[in-house]
Order: C-alpha cells, then structure tokens, then sequence
C-alpha cells in the first residue's frame, strides 16, 4: 500500500517516535501500515499547523510594520493610540475585518465570488511549505524545489482573475485582465532567474541551494559571482515585485484609476483574505530571496573566527527571518518611494527589457560556470 | 455578524451566560471603536480639511483611520465632507447602502448638518445630510479644523463603545430626498427658547431693582478706538492694445447700428473717450449684427478677438442680456458684446417659466469655449442658443423644471432670505 | 477547411473587440471632487470623454442676487477653496472699481503678498495630487507638509485656515500682524530647500518623465480656442499672465519672470507651476525687501453701495484667470447680477481634446496637471 509521506526532520522524528508508542499497544493494532498512517497523520496537523503559524501570524506584524514604515516614510507617525506605538492595531482591524457584514454585489457569480479569494490565499501557502527555515525546519524537502514553486505562485493568479470576473463591475475585470497579463509576463523573468539560481547551485532543492552557500558573506550567490549574482538579485527583485501586485507595480489594484482593482467589490472576510495574501507573498517572496541570495539560515560569517563564532551561536531560524524582514523592509521602501508606471509601460519593460537582459544573464552564469569549473 | 447577535439570546438565560456575551461585546465594541476606515469622498471645502487631517501635521493615522478606502464595500465610515446637492444625494444614498454593516457617518462642516451658507435662496443644496442618510456625529464649522473632526472621530468611537449585541446594529432605511425642512423647525424651536429667556431676565431685573433699589452699575463700555483712514484716489490699471474708441470707431464703421449704454446725454463718442483705461468696451448688439459682428472681430487683423473669456447671461423684465466677454491675445485689448434678446411674450403666461424665451445665434463653431459656456447660459436662463451642437443642461438635472436664474424663478424648496 | 466547421461556425480573421462604456465619478479617488466623467473606452484606450458637472451645483449665483456685495466675498471663498484668498481679491477689486476708490500702498502690499503665498499653497496641492494621482503617495503627503506653514501664517493674518475671506474695498478686513513678516521670511528661507528636495523626488523621476512627456498635449490653438488659462495655457505656449498681460494691484512693479513652455504636455504643466512657485517666492522677496512699516493700511471706510453700471475685474489666480462681473441695476447694497468666471471650467471642457487615443491612467495624470477644482466650474 502507498503511503505519502512528507520529507522533513521533524517527519523522521514523529515517524520514530510512532512504532515506539504503538508497540505499547495490543498485538491488533501493531501494523507498520497503520504506524506510517499515523505517522503521516500527526505530521500533516503539525505542518499545516506550523505553515498557518508562520503565515498568519506574520501578516499582521507585517501590516503594522508597513504603516509604521509608511508613516515615517511620510513624517508622520502612523498608529500610536492602541498599545504600545499601535501594535496592536492590525489586531483591531482584523477582528473587525471578521465581524463585518458580507455580502456579494447583485450579478455577481456567487460560487467564483467567494473562492477566488481562497485561491488566491493557496499559492504563498503552499510556497512557504517548501521553503528551509532553518537546518531542520522545513515541511517539504522535495527535491523539485523550484520547479514546483514556479508552478505555485502562477496559482495565484487565477484567483485574481476569476475575483476580478465574477465581481461584476468593469473595474475589477480590467484590475484583473491588467493583473493577469502583468503576473504572466513577470513570471517568465521570475522563473528564469530561479534557473539562473539552479544553474550556478546545480539543484533544485531549496535546501541544497541554501547548504551552498555555506561559508561566509561572499560565499553567498549575491556576492559569489562577481557582479552577475548582483544584478540577478536586483532583476529578482523587481521581478518578484511585480509578481506580487505590490507599488510600484500595483497596476491591477492602482487605487488612483481603478479604485482598487480587482477587490473592488469585495468587502468582510473575503477582502480580508485578499489582505493577507498579499502580505503572504510578501514573506514567501522575501523568503525565496534570502534562500536563493542570501545565503538562506547562514549566519553572515566574515571569514574572522572570533566573530564567526558568535555569529555562529544564533540559531539559524533568527538569521533567516532577519533577512526575511530586511528584504521586506526594501519592498516596503521601494513601494513608499516610487510612483506607478502606466500598463502599458510595465508590459514594454518586461518584455523589452527584463527578459532580453535575463538571456544574456543566464548565458554570462553558463559562461561562468564553464570557466571557473 | 449574525451569529454574534444570537449569543445573547443562547447565552443569556444560561446561568453566568451574560458575562460571556459582556466579552464578546468588549471584544467586538473594542476591535469597531478603533479601527475605523473611512470612505475616500469629498464633494468641496470640507474635503480639503479631511484631507489635511490625514497629513504629516495632523496625521489621523495615530487613531488607526488612516485606511482610506476609495471603495465604498472595504468603508466602515462615511464622513460626508462637503456641500450636498441635490444631483448628488441619489449617489450618496447609494455608497451609504453599499457599505456593509455595521457602518457610521460623520457629517462634516456647516453644509452638511442645515445647509451652511446655502440655506437661503437655494435651489440645488439638501439641507442637513441627516435627510439622506441616518448621521451618528456632527461636526460644525465652516470647513471644521482637523482637530473639530477628530473630535468627531473620538466621539464616534465613544458612541460605538456602548453598543451591544443584544440591541445589535441594524442597517436604518436611507430617508427621502425631499423630506422636512429641519432649519425651519429649529428655528421656530430656538424663537420659543429665546422668548422664555427673554421674560426670565425681565423678571429677574424686576425682582433685583426691587431689592436693591439704589444699585448701580459701574460697568462701562470700552470702545475700540477708531482709526481715521484717508481717501485714497483710485488710479486705473494700465491698458494694453487699442483704446475704447478705437475699437468704437472700427465697429461703427463697419457696424452702423452698434449702441453703447448710456444714461448720459453727451455723444456716444464722448461717453466712450471718457471711460476709466481699465475698463473694457461694452457694445449692444442687435441678434442680426451679432454673428458677422463676432466673424468681424475674430477675423480683423487689427482686433484679433481670439479668446472668449465668458458668455453672461442677464434677466431683465421684458428682454435678456448676454454679454460675450471677448479679449485679444496679441494685442491684450478687451470687447465685451451685450447681445440684447426681446423675451417672446406669445407664450400664454402660465408656460413662460418653463419655455425657452428667446433665441440667439450660437458662436460654439467659431470658439470651442462657447460650447460649455452656451449650455451654462441655456441651462440657467432657458435660452435656446441656434446651431449649437449639443444644448442640453449643463449643472441640473434634465427634469429640473425651470431655469433658475431667472428674476422670476420659484421652487419649492426655496426659503426667501429674511431682510 | 471551412467545410468541414459545424454550421453557425465561422474562422474569425480578425480580433472582434467590441467599445464599452465606463463610469468614472461622481465618487472617484481621482477627479478631484464630485466630477463624473463618462468614458467610451477601446480595451485600456480611451475613444472619447464626456464630463457631467453639476454635483457640486450651489447655485451661488441665484443666490448673490439677494445678499449685499460683502455678503458675497463670503461665498468666493468656496468656489476654489484652494485659492479663497485670491478669489477675495477678484471679487473686492470688481467692487472697487464701482466704488471708484483707492487702495493705499501697505494694503497694496499685503494684497500682494497674500496673493502669492496662496499661489504657493495652491500649487503645492498640485504637487502633491500630481504625485499622489501618479501612485507615489508619499507626494501627496509632503505637499500638504509645507502648505500648513502657509496656513499657520494665513490663520494668523485673516483668522481662518481655507476660507480666508480678508479683503475689503479699500484695503483688508485687518492690518497684519508684527509677526507677519518675520513668519513669512522663515518661511521662504525653509522653502528653498524644500523645493530641491520636492523637484529631486518628481522632476528627475525617469518613471515620472515616462508618464508625463508627450502625454496629453494641448496645443497653442486650442488651448486658446477653448479658453484655457493660468498654467495651462503657458505650457502650450502662450505668454499670457494677468499680472503683466493686465497689471493688477501693484504687480507691475515686481521684477518677475512668466515661465512659458512650449510642449504643452502634462510634464510642460507641471514645471510650469513648479517654476511658478519659484516666481512667487522671487516676489515675496521684495516685498519682504520693500514692505512699508508705517502708513495706512486701508483707505476711509465708505458703505459699499455701487452705482449703476457694470463692472469687470480680472486677476491671475493659481489655477488661471479668474474674472467677476457684476451688474449693479439699482444703486444700493445689493447687486443685481454676480457672475465668475473660474479657470477651471474651460480645461475640463478642453479634456475630450486632450485624452482621446491615451489610456485610462493617463486620463489620471492629465486631470491631475489640470489641476481643477469641481466647485468653481459648478459654483
């Protein structure tokens, strides 16, 4: 019989630890079968667990985060009454976001209506499962890493569409077909970067892309190759901007022409879910960048022991949402600082740009790898 | 939402039961009170204020209301900021209905709680928002600071704080447009108060001057002392291009029938020299001149009438004025051409004030400005411009009746400003 | 092939796209007020345009008839709120010119200065709603930063932030007060740097030039056919400012540049207003340099009635030329007719010619460098 069984240290740990309790039992129920059922069972809980944990729990500290950024971006100061500087704030704002009336517009396609919101909260969910928190914390090491990612986060855009369609208003249909055409066209850089990453690393295990760059700050990909790990990192950034809806490439929502976008007319709940994804793939994405440049969970040793030790002592989970939230905190600059392109323009500098540089990358990393061996 | 209003009915007749909907309500009150998103609109003045609050000085983002939604669906508040129009109260009740509960509005500057300085002699303005839509806050001024409207928020947040799920929120029905008239109520309201305050004192002054018969007052009045200002001569501004009576004399020639009011007796010459330089030419014109008349100035190289500052449109008794205000951009010189229109009498009486009265050519071919400045004229005087492209109502709507700036117009909802 | 299709099936040769109609307004982020704007629209591109006024319809000149001419100062305010303070003089020097009287030389300073900071105000909003309207809503926020220095100093002299209401035929409601110009030089002196900061943000921005170069252009004819004014007009071209096409006030004793560009596109506009503030910064410099201490500040107070006649005054608000005619029947307090000319309704009428064939987020970006404002064009 087949048993699935999720591939991850914390999965070895559970799957020893059931035969020792089952042998406890009566003869019965003593099945290796029944053991790696059980086995899977209590993984699944504890890693849908976990994921949640980590995405849930990080959106709203991610939205305080980007008012306060945003206000001091503004001199202002953003929320302050509702505790200490306003941190609990969002907290508010989601409690109310859940007890808010819902409803759909009158001609709406009820069905789509309310899972388009749903999908599109499934594609950051399913990233964050197969990225390496830290040495032993990852919920899938599957060996197809970034293959499978790259057909993931193309999910989400359904969503958006199918949101933007059924909403029954032609604002949200052009937020969604201009939303549509953009995550499309951004995803041929973006997965074409990640190849770069998978050239120069030779795996497409996140976790094998992350063990090498193991050393210190230079043996990181955005430094080890000099100059071409640099701008494949700006050209991910910009890419992964785009793939995210967020400023300055916000065109699918552009709140100043189309008033929001494809979320136009969705309100409670449902617009609640389309919040929290964005800020989901806000992580995922930041997350993808840190694995892929930034040396994932490494400390960024120096070469220096006395130091690297220290470094060294942190544990491997707090490096890597360290950069995590650097990486956010340029999103969140970059979006506070620049204004929007017209969608016409975007379109022009993917496919004019981005994509052309994006060959003459690749073939510059196979260039690389041929001369340094 | 609805599963929240039926904890009290399951929970309360459980013993302990209401403190547990006691919680739910802080809960719920705390998370509504201080997460307050309002909806992105703003009609006028007030707008600008709003707007300002939300700035780097006031910053209404401490209060977590920095979430302006331009979506009426993701509001929770409707700060209704700015003048409200009759043409606009049909949109405004419909963003109320679309913003899901529970939802609050705040009625922001003068305008929105009786009509402000468009109270009299008013055609267009609904007076008090609190007609349209049920309103939880005032806030009064004229545009209210910043600081009045967080006033208004804070008060709101107070409001929902005492709210429960057992009297839970209910959407109220949106009211007519064209209910009571508040201010007059108030107003009579406000009478009787003074009145009553009125024989109060009377009486109080009675009594104070019976007990203390020798009382008197040092009370004096300080005066502002008045400064004495000098009479300054007016001088005029300087003038570009021709002269008045150049450009009289150009049009005579050409136009022998073209007039210049006057109450004088002099010449008509003399009247035209002895005009103040800044002052520009204003010519009558008969409905025949008018169009070779505009063709002659716009085309006359020595004129060059190129740019139309404004068509005018006066209501006289028996006939219309309409001044088109002409200038030159080369020369800088200035015509003003009153288009003098008899009013068709033939119309039986009762018909006059929804009837167009008069005709007049349409300049909207020679100067693409014409075009919005006729409908204007058309739409506020009821005059029917010949050969316009497009002549339909410009600022009311097409079942307005009547044209408002008529000397004669009525409607209902008018109240005479008292003398 | 064909033969071999089901019946009712054709081979489309060609993409069959089909116009659709969108709404924008009267409640839209983006138009500046209660204006709607109906779009014929080809996919993203915009075939044609047809604004709906009459939202913000207050029938201000309906009522004009039955209040006294002080009453109506009151109400010039509200039409362009962002300029109040400039309106109160277009309205006071059409009074004037009844009253035939004169102003003395500090009230004519302090018109002056006023005038130019509520230019500076006015088109600090429109930096701010350029860049905001663009998708930087950090512009937004840094240019109502420094217009609250100059509502600090408007609170001062007139007693109200927006709604100013300050002149009077003759001079002024009030004399400024001692710390006028001290405020106003601190003021200056903080604007310099401000500005470099503000034209680094925008001016240079390569996304900025992308979305405003050769994006709505108005050309000189048509910006004169259609009546254009005030910084629109300039940027197609045309070197038409009252204040030296028609010297108001004292203005012809200012050394002062009219920035005039050529292109007439949304770009041209915005370095048009941003040159702008530097003029007026120039001007209230020498009145800084020049303003007389001692003096009158208004001429004798005389009850405002006007003879009969009719009476025409023009002046250069930020928005462009802003002209008040008023038609006095009867000698007396009232007057018969007030009519106002603001800038702001010839551009939006001029906006069809400038949108077709551009896309809908250029539409944004053309009303933005327009810069109206909906209550003066519906008064």
């Amino acid at each position: 019989m087949f048993v699935p069984s999720v591939t991850n240290p914390i999965g070895d740990f559970v799957r020893n630890l059931v035969p020792q309790v089952t042998a406890y039992l009566p003869v019965a129920f003593q099945s290796e079968t029944l053991d790696s059922v059980v086995a899977f069972l209590i993984n699944a809980v504890i890693c849908i667990i976990a994921v949640c944990a980590v995405n849930i729990g990080s959106a709203p500290i991610l939205i305080y985060m980007e008012r306060k950024v945003c206000a001091h971006v503004q001199c202002r100061l953003g929320p302050m009454r509702l505790g200490w500087h306003g941190t609990i704030q969002t907290i508010a704002d989601v409690l109310k976001m859940l007890f808010k009336e819902v409803y759909a517009p009158s001609g709406a396609d009820k069905l789509m209506f309310y899972t388009a919101p749903m999908i599109v909260l499934i594609a950051p969910f399913m990233v964050c499962a197969l990225i390496p928190f830290s040495k032993d914390l990852v919920v899938a090491d599957v060996s197809m890493g970034i293959p499978l990612i790259i057909a993931v986060n193309g999910f989400g855009v359904l969503g958006i569409l199918l949101g933007g369609w059924s909403s029954n208003n032609k604002y949200s249909l052009l937020g969604a077909l201009r939303s549509g055409a953009q995550i499309i066209s951004y995803e041929i850089s973006f997965a074409m970067i990640l190849l770069f990453v998978v050239m120069i690393s030779g795996s497409t295990n996140l976790m094998d892309i992350t063990m090498s760059q193991q050393g210190t700050v230079f043996d990181w990909w955005i430094f080890k190759i000099p100059v071409l790990g640099f701008i494949a990192f700006i050209l991910f950034f910009i890419s992964s901007t785009a793939e995210m809806n967020r400023a300055p490439f916000d065109i699918a929502e552009a709140e100043q022409e189309l008033t929001g976008g494809y979320h136009t007319e969705y309100n409670g709940t449902p617009f609640a879910m389309f919040y929290l994804a964005e800020y989901i793939a806000l992580v995922t994405n930041s997350a993808l960048a840190t694995t892929c440049f930034l040396g994932g969970f490494h400390a960024p040793c120096i070469g220096f022991a006395p130091v690297d030790n220290v470094l060294n002592m942190v544990p491997g989970l707090v490096w890597f949402f360290g950069k995590v939230f650097f990486m956010i905190w340029c999103y969140m600059m970059v979006r506070w600082t620049f204004v929007r392109p017209r969608v016409d323009q975007l379109m022009d500098f993917e496919w004019k740009f981005l994509l052309p540089v994006n060959l003459v990358l690749l073939t510059a990393g196979a260039a690389w790898i041929a001369i340094s061996g | 939402m609805g599963i929240i209003n039926l904890a009290p009915k399951i929970l309360d007749p459980i013993p302990g039961g209401k403190y547990v909907v006691n919680a739910i309500d802080y809960v719920v009150n705390w998370a509504r009170a201080n997460s307050i998103w309002p909806l992105t609109y703003g009609t006028s003045c007030c707008a600008i204020e709003m707007m300002s609050s939300s700035m780097a000085r006031y910053d209404i983002a401490r209060f977590g209301s920095e979430v302006f939604r331009s979506s009426p669906r993701q509001a929770d508040l409707f700060i209704l900021a700015g003048t409200i129009t009759r043409r606009m109260a049909p949109a405004i009740q419909m963003l109320w209905e679309q913003i899901p509960g529970p939802k609050y509005a705040i009625a922001m500057g003068a305008c929105t709680i009786s009509g402000g300085p468009f109270i009299y002699d008013n055609y267009s303005v609904v007076r008090g928002a609190q007609n349209l839509i049920p309103v939880d806050v005032f806030v009064p001024g004229c545009p209210p600071r910043p600081e009045a409207l967080f006033h208004g928020l804070l008060t709101l947040r107070e409001k929902i704080l005492k709210e429960t799920c057992r009297n839970p929120w209910q959407v109220g029905e949106p009211k007519d447009v064209s209910t009571m008239d508040r201010y007059r109520e108030a107003a009579k309201t406000w009478a009787a108060l003074e009145e009553m305050k009125d024989e109060e004192m009377a009486e109080a002054r009675a009594k104070f001057k019976e007990e203390n018969p020798d009382y008197k007052s040092s009370f004096k009045p300080i005066r502002i002392k008045k400064e004495d200002f000098p009479e300054v001569e007016r001088v005029p501004f300087k003038r570009m291009g021709l002269t008045q009576s150049d450009i009289y004399a150009k049009l005579k020639e050409k136009f022998p029938a073209v007039m210049v009011h006057t109450h004088s007796e002099d010449p008509v010459e003399d009247v035209v020299a002895a005009m103040p330089a800044d002052r520009p030419l204003e010519v009558m014109v008969t409905p025949e001149d008018y169009l070779p008349m505009v063709e002659f100035i716009k085309d006359e190289a020595s004129l060059k009438m190129d740019y139309l500052i404004d068509i005018v449109g006066i209501d006289y008794d028996d006939h219309f004025d309409v001044v088109s205000q002409f200038r030159s951009m080369e020369h800088g010189h200035k015509l003003f051409l009153c288009l003098q229109l008899k009013k068709d009498f033939s119309i039986p009486e009762e018909q006059r004030a929804t009837a167009l009265l008069a005709h007049a050519p349409s300049i909207s071919h020679l100067y693409p400005a014409a075009e919005f400045k006729e409908r204007e004229v058309y739409d506020m005087f009821g005059i029917d411009f010949v050969g316009h492209p497009d002549q339909r109502r410009i600022f009311l709507d097409d079942d307005f009746v009547g044209y408002p700036l008529r000397k004669d117009f009525t409607h209902p909802e008018m109240i005479r400003r008292p003398v | 092939m064909t033969g071999m299709l089901p019946p009712g099936f054709r081979i489309q040769r060609e993409t069959n796209t089909e116009e659709f109609f969108i709404n924008m307004g009267p409640q839209h982020p983006s138009t500046h007020g209660a204006l709607r704007l109906a779009l014929r629209m080809d996919g993203e591109t915009i075939v044609e345009l047809v604004p709906h006024f009459g939202y913000i319809h207050r029938g201000m000149e309906k009522q004009a008839e039955s209040m006294s001419y002080l009453q109506y100062i009151a109400l010039s305010d509200r039409q362009d709120y962002l300029t109040a303070i400039q309106n109160n003089l277009g309205v006071v020097i059409a009074l004037e010119k009844g009253m035939n009287i004169g102003v003395p030389e500090k009230a004519e300073y302090i018109r002056v200065m006023l005038q130019e900071l509520g230019r500076i105000a006015s088109h600090l909003v429109f930096f701010a709603c350029f860049g905001g309207d663009l998708g930087g809503q950090t512009c937004l926020l840094y240019g109502f930063k420094e217009r609250e220095m100059i509502h600090d100093i408007l609170e001062e002299v007139t007693g109200s932030r927006l709604t100013t209401n300050f002149f009077r035929p003759g001079g002024s409601r009030y004399d400024v007060p001692d710390t006028f110009i001290p405020r106003v030089k601190a003021f200056l002196d903080h604007m310099d740097d401000t500005m470099k900061d503000y034209e680094r943000f925008l001016s240079k921005n390569i996304i900025v030039l992308e979305r405003s170069k050769g994006i709505g252009i108005l050309s000189k004819e048509d910006a004169i056919a259609y009546g254009c004014s005030g910084p629109v007009l300039r940027a197609s071209g045309v070197n038409f400012d009252v204040r030296r096409a028609n010297p108001y006030s004292i203005y012809d004793s200012f050394d002062f540049e009219v920035p005039v560009t050529y292109n007439g596109d949304c770009y041209d506009r915005y370095t048009v207003r941003i040159a702008e503030i530097h003029e007026s910064m120039k001007i209230l410099r020498q009145c800084i340099d020049r303003f007389p201490t001692e003096g009158p500040w208004r001429s004798k107070e005389k009850p405002v009635r006007l003879p009969v006649g009719r009476y025409y005054s023009e002046i250069e608000t930020a928005k462009g030329l802003y002209a008040t005619y008023v038609v006095a029947a009867t000698t007396g307090e009232k007057p018969y007719r007030i009519h106002t000319r603001g800038p702001s309704f010839p551009h939006i009428a001029a906006l069809n010619k400038m949108v077709q064939g551009h896309k809908i987020s250029d539409l944004v970006t053309i009303l933005a460098t327009l810069d109206p404002v909906i209550p003066e064009i519906d008064r």
